[in-house]
């Protein structure tokens, strides 16, 4: 009796429920693009309608930008200048990084140093990107130094704050456990604290990516030599609007195609062995 | 073998027993406030060893002198007060038109869907184009400032309210639209208390980067102001003068934050984490 109620309920009537909500899915996924669609084309006709407001030499109308932008990457400086900003950013990276991961290293292990660092940490966060861009600036004057040392400037706190985290975090008992089978404190920070802070200094450089390449741009906007930002300030100085927006948008597009593809894709298998911790950051 | 079974031994003492162990001087010389003050010690000592080292960027004393000169001039209030008139106004519309976008994008997915290309592309525009652009369309005045101001901080602040909205009991959002409740009152009765938190972090994100967006557009619109007058001592090639300027407006968006943004948010957050 129980059997038959329960072999026969769901004999008939799913293929039409499935069929209807499959339909409805697929309408809610059409509207869904048709309204993704129609977010840029509000902004299409809001910058059109802008530079019809302020006449184009104020705003470029978007086919200037666009043909500007062609220019650009047919002529050569499209490489040079990208490939300046892009290796200044990691270097910046790659100084707050090892100045950051022995700050964090210390802030997760110690109590003392924890509080020493604590109040510098969090106020470096608050400060401006324009302080930093000028101050670099001040220091090393006109050279590629002064970015590097913005972007590890902006950089280096949000490092030493996710390595302290990841410290904190590392399984106790793997640590009592080399203690117990004497393992030289040595052979602990490399084989049971070092992997655990990789992925995290990885993590804080993605998280702090999007803040690191405008800080580079603006320094090289301040005083650069070469990179996205001088060619930005050039054309600026120039009145040469539509280039200014070439420029930028080539960057952003630059920029947010390395966050996606490159360094997602880096983290995801840096990553790849704690399935947990993954999908909960997501 | 011996030994190290001594060692291990040695280590187990009780925390208490190591605590009463170490001299009264010891454990002050080692706590949280000593560790701060220490931090500032070497932090002045770092600033000076550069001053030191490069000849251009100025000591901490000659800030401090240069600080003092502003304030006599009488300089200081009458800038910041420009540059607080700016930004306000900047980050109420932005407060105001985040909060309605951010509602709308997380009380329906179409919507959302509509207005997340252009949030994306808001996040990733930095605030020096805004700048660059708002002085070439309004010239020197208030309004290229306040502008910076809006249009860098309104992602944020959508960006945090989208979030908190979505965020809210998916029950009691269910529940409302089966017994009609008026869209209006939904919002003020069910969405608004919940997302409070979220939208003073998202103000408290906004003002960071807003403060960051409206020192950028003095500093290249003129017409006084904060960012106007560093600007001034920059291209005088006088890094004191310029230098106390920054301690000036870091030291206020600092303070801002720690001492009115923090709290507010631990407060308008009490409900969850109380």
């Amino acid at each position: 009796m129980t059997d038959q109620l329960v072999d026969a309920a769901p004999a008939a009537p799913p293929t039409d429920r499935e069929a209807s909500a499959r339909r409805t899915a697929r309408r809610r996924r059409w509207r869904r693009t048709g309204l993704l669609v129609l977010g840029w084309v509000a902004m299409y006709l809001l910058w059109e309608f802008g530079s019809w407001w302020y006449g184009s030499r104020l705003l470029p109308r978007p086919h200037e930008v666009l043909a500007e932008a062609v220019e650009i990457v047919e002529s050569g400086n499209f490489v040079t200048d990208f490939s300046a900003s892009v290796l200044k950013t990691f270097a910046g990276f790659g100084v707050a990084a090892a100045i950051g991961a022995p700050v964090g290293y210390l802030m997760g292990r110690f109590d003392y140093w924890r509080a020493f660092f604590h109040d510098g940490v969090t106020i470096a966060g608050t400060i401006p990107a324009v302080a930093y861009a000028v101050l670099s600036l001040i220091v090393f004057g006109l050279s590629n130094l002064g970015p590097i040392l913005a972007v590890a400037l902006v950089s280096t706190p949000y490092v030493a704050l996710n390595v302290a985290e990841g410290i904190r975090g590392v399984d106790k008992s793997l640590i009592t456990m080399s203690e117990a089978f004497e393992r030289t404190s040595h052979q602990i920070r490399r084989e049971v604290l070092l992997p655990t802070i990789v992925p995290f200094v990885f993590a804080a450089i993605r998280m702090c990516f999007a803040v690191a390449w405008k800080v580079e741009a603006l320094t090289e906007v301040f005083g650069g030599r070469n990179g996205v930002g001088f060619q930005i300030r050039t054309e600026y100085q120039l009145y040469n609007t539509a280039a200014v927006l070439a420029w930028m948008a080539l960057f952003i597009v630059f920029m947010l195609a390395i966050e996606r593809l490159v360094l997602f894709k880096t983290e995801a298998r840096l990553l790849a062995w704690r399935p947990d911790e993954r999908s909960s950051a997501l | 073998m011996s030994s190290t079974v001594q060692a291990t031994v040695k280590r187990r003492r009780s925390t208490s027993e190591i605590e009463e162990s170490t001299p009264a001087w010891r454990r002050r010389l080692t706590s949280d406030a000593a560790a701060r003050v220490a931090a500032l010690l070497s932090f002045l000592v770092f600033w000076s060893l550069l001053a030191l080292l490069f000849e251009r960027v100025p000591g901490p004393v000659e800030v401090v002198q240069r600080l003092g000169d502003e304030f006599s001039r009488g300089e200081v209030f009458g800038n910041f007060g420009t540059t607080l008139y700016r930004f306000g106004i900047g980050l109420l519309l932005a407060t105001g038109a985040g909060i309605v976008i951010g509602v709308l994008m997380g009380l329906s997915q179409l919507s959302r869907a509509f207005f997340e290309s252009p949030v994306l592309v808001g996040l990733s525009i930095p605030a020096i184009i805004w700048a660059f652009l708002t002085v070439m369309w309004f010239g020197f005045g208030d309004m290229s400032p306040i502008v910076t101001t809006f249009l860098t901080a309104v992602p944020f602040v959508i960006v945090n309210v989208a979030q908190g909205v979505r965020g809210v009991s998916r029950d009691l959002r269910d529940m409302s639209s089966t017994y009609d409740v008026p869209v209006i009152r939904r919002v003020r009765d069910l969405v608004l208390p919940a997302v409070t938190g979220y939208i003073a972090a998202g103000v408290r994100f906004a003002i960071i980067i807003g403060w960051n967006g409206v020192i950028l557009a003095e500093w290249f619109g003129g017409g006084g102001g904060v960012g106007y007058r560093a600007r001034f001592w920059y291209d005088a090639n006088r890094f004191g003068g310029f230098a106390a300027w920054v301690v000036l407006f870091v030291g206020f968006i600092v303070l801002l934050d720690r001492f009115v943004l923090d709290r507010a948010i631990r407060r308008a957050f009490r409900w969850r984490d109380g």
